[in-house]
């Protein structure tokens, strides 16, 4: 049987091109399980698992609750506000705690960039990032991936542009990883103040003007902005952000051809689209979210395969 | 101590009748005696015989951070200066990075009183400002006398130009050595590594070669204005070399110095996340570490630096974000060197930067004082972490094949070897 090629999910960056379709054809799978009547399989019956979010989450960590327990894992669940991180532990020890617990996979959302990696250097235990600061967050890559590939029939050889707060976002990080490595054509587009200045050097293009990107692309992924992680103003107001870098319907009926939106959520609705852009039938956000729940039950179950 | 160096090759290139001739080394109560071909040990002298033994001046290293007071499970003096002893250092310059921070007489004077009686001599240097907040200059000249050889707010650079203005005119007085650490705090904003291919890969937010420029552009301005001295601590960028160059051929006083590891490591290190080379400032690019070398080997750079800093484990086995920034450097300071640059140029470049200071510089002659290092140049090892002397273990180094191991010294009448 194929297996990964790596011991944990980390990053799009630590994976290949095969484990990526290992993962979408284990994902349609469990996309047909979780659409019978009765949901769950009992695969991963012996298998513990601990969401340790040290950050704010709604969609991922439930997506990723509902992905193990419909795999039969034992879930504990964990934040840092109810936590000792809040007296002064270290993030080993606090991991190292729960692990001692007998657990055997660990999903962590962490503040700072790396924090998996590290993470996976001193515990004992399968790590999947689940967003780590503005470096990576790989299950929502896959994701996007495989609602590309569900609308589109491939994502190879499709055009993919990528709007708004690029310098903050761990989602267009791992998206960039994952779109190129599966032969995709990328640009990123949003004010210069929030690209990086070496983005292109990762293999993808970058267009200032949102007409000229919207009018190249097959897909358009539509970031929010990072607020939490603006230090200083990067653009004046929110209003001639939108003013330039905001999807309504009206623009989107102007473009040159019909574009398939997306957005990792939560949308701020009238920033980045209006609500009738968000709801209009070019939309697959909430396609995008049904496919989570599919790619976390692949990702948990194929590293789960590999602990001995 | 009276010792006989048997057979020891001396590498110094001011002596042209002794450079790379074996000698052996006679030395009497802490001054050179006698240098000859052979000599017979005289009765109660130890005889010190070295397999390669290879001996030049005491080595000096301009920018070396111990822990005490204060921070004493990062190092404290003895400990320091023990391995900087046994890492070939007669001389360290010591930046105030203590707690309470050096910025006062008194606290000149502790540091002074803790030091003394070692085989290597300790320089410290005082804040320029009080508690290094950049607001109030720190009583210099009263530092000053009690033996702080320079002022430096250690590793803040001065975000107020008119105070920079200000403290370079002070000292001229007294002929002070002000410091500016190279860092436009705004261009840097929270970015805690280099800006570049590696931190958009790894979603860090970057430091720009520009942040450091900007800043040096902005000081030699204001040196050219005030005169004084003025010195540039770790730069790291290519462009950096040439502004001071520039400086320099305009005539004005300003001296730089290079760190270690800004030589040999590049910020694709950085992939793994891996603290260990999270340092400030930053690993650059393979072009930054190529133009530094070129620079420091062509007398641009006016000295190389361990920019030695102890950081216990509790401070770097953490996120990378929230790990401090430093690496320990002393003791494989010469092995690394020894990478980049052939014997003797190692040994120039280990042995300057004394004048700046107003340290004095020894002759290797008959009838001075006598203080080497001692060390074999050609010997492979792994630079292992159990070895290490330093208090704390964060190296970058740790694992790597290093050549050219140092024995010890020979200075202030005392012999320091590695046992």
């Amino acid at each position: 049987m194929s297996e990964l090629s790596v011991q944990h999910l980390l990053g799009i960056k630590y994976i290949n091109e095969k484990d990526i379709q290992l993962i979408f054809e284990t994902a349609d799978h469990f996309k047909e399980v979780i659409n019978r009547s009765i949901k769950k399989v009992p695969s991963l019956r012996d298998i513990t698992i601990a969401n340790i979010f040290f950050e704010n989450s709604t969609r991922t960590r439930l997506s990723f609750e509902l992905a193990e327990k419909r795999l039969s894992a034992d879930v504990i669940n964990f934040s840092a506000g109810q936590s000792s991180v809040k007296k002064g532990e270290t993030l080993i020890d606090t991991v190292n705690n729960i692990l001692s617990m007998k657990v055997d996979m660990v999903v962590m959302r962490h503040p700072n960039p790396g924090a998996g990696i590290f993470l996976s250097k001193h515990v004992k235990a399968a790590i999947v990032n689940a967003g780590d600061g503005a470096h990576e967050h790989p299950t929502q890559a896959l994701l996007d991936s495989f609602s590309i590939r569900e609308k589109l029939g491939d994502v190879a050889g499709k055009k993919i542009v990528i709007v708004g707060d690029i310098l903050h976002s761990r989602v267009a990080l791992s998206n960039i990883f994952a779109l190129r490595l599966q032969g995709a054509q990328v640009k990123v587009c949003g004010p210069k103040t929030l690209i990086p200045k070496h983005i292109e050097s990762l293999g993808v293009e970058v267009e200032t003007n949102l007409r000229k990107a919207l009018n190249w692309c097959d897909v358009a992924n539509m970031l929010r902005i990072q607020n939490e992680r603006l230090d200083i103003s990067y653009f004046p107001t929110t209003r001639e952000y939108t003013q330039q870098f905001g999807v309504n319907k009206a623009f989107l009926d102007s473009l040159d051809k019909e574009i398939v939106i997306m957005h990792p959520g939560p949308i701020n609705r009238g920033v980045e689209i209006t609500s009738d852009v968000a709801d209009s039938k070019q939309s697959i956000i909430l396609n995008q979210v049904e496919n989570g729940v599919a790619i976390r039950m692949a990702v948990i179950y194929l590293l789960a395969s590999k602990i001995k | 101590m009276n010792i006989l160096l048997k057979s020891a090759k001396i590498i110094n290139a001011q002596n042209s009748e002794l450079h790379l001739k074996k000698r052996d080394i006679l030395i009497k109560n802490g001054i050179i005696d006698t240098i000859a071909t052979k000599i017979e040990a005289p009765k109660g002298v130890k005889t010190v015989a070295l397999k390669n033994l290879h001996v030049s001046l005491g080595w000096f290293d301009s920018s070396v951070s111990f822990g005490e007071p204060g921070f004493e499970e990062r190092e404290t003096i003895s400990n320091g200066l023990h391995t900087a002893a046994l890492s070939g250092f007669t001389d360290v310059v010591l930046n105030p990075n203590t707690h309470p921070l050096a910025d006062s007489s008194s606290d000149i004077v502790f540091l002074k009183n803790a030091s003394l009686d070692f085989a290597s001599n300790l320089y410290p240097l005082g804040c320029m400002t009080m508690g290094a907040e950049g607001k109030d200059l720190a009583e210099l000249y009263d530092m000053r006398n009690a033996g702080a050889v320079g002022f430096y707010d250690f590793k803040s650079p001065i975000t107020n130009s008119n105070l920079l203005k200000i403290a370079l005119q002070y000292v001229q007085n007294f002929d002070g050595l002000l410091y500016s650490q190279p860092l436009d705090v705004n261009i840097a904003g929270k970015a805690e590594v280099h800006e570049g291919i590696t931190s958009t890969k790894l979603g860090l937010k970057g430091i720009p070669a520009m942040a450091e420029e900007l800043q040096i552009v902005r000081d030699l301005f204001i040196l050219e204005y005030t005169g004084g001295k003025l010195h540039i601590p770790t730069i790291s960028t290519a462009n950096a070399v040439k502004l001071i160059a520039d400086a320099k051929k305009k005539g004005l006083d300003v001296s730089c110095s290079v760190a270690i590891h800004n030589l040999y490591f590049t910020d694709e290190l950085l992939e793994e996340f891996d603290s260990s080379y999270k340092v400030y400032p930053p690993l650059r690019t393979k072009k930054d570490t190529k133009a530094l070398i070129k620079a420091l080997n062509d007398g641009l750079i006016d000295f190389v630096t361990t920019d030695h800093i102890p950081l216990n484990v509790e401070l770097k086995a953490v996120e990378f974000d929230n790990a401090t920034h430093g690496a320990i450097g002393l003791e494989s300071a010469f092995g690394l060197l020894h990478q980049i640059y052939d014997l003797e140029k190692c040994i120039e470049l280990l042995t300057q930067g004394r004048e700046r200071y107003h340290i004095k510089e020894n002759k290797f002659v008959e009838g001075n004082k006598a203080s080497l290092t001692l060390f074999d140049p050609d010997l492979e090892y792994v630079f292992d972490k159990e070895k290490i002397r330093s208090t704390s273990k964060n190296s970058m180094v740790l694992g790597q094949t290093l050549k050219g191991k140092v024995y010890g010294i020979y200075n202030n009448n005392q012999l320091v070897l590695e046992t």
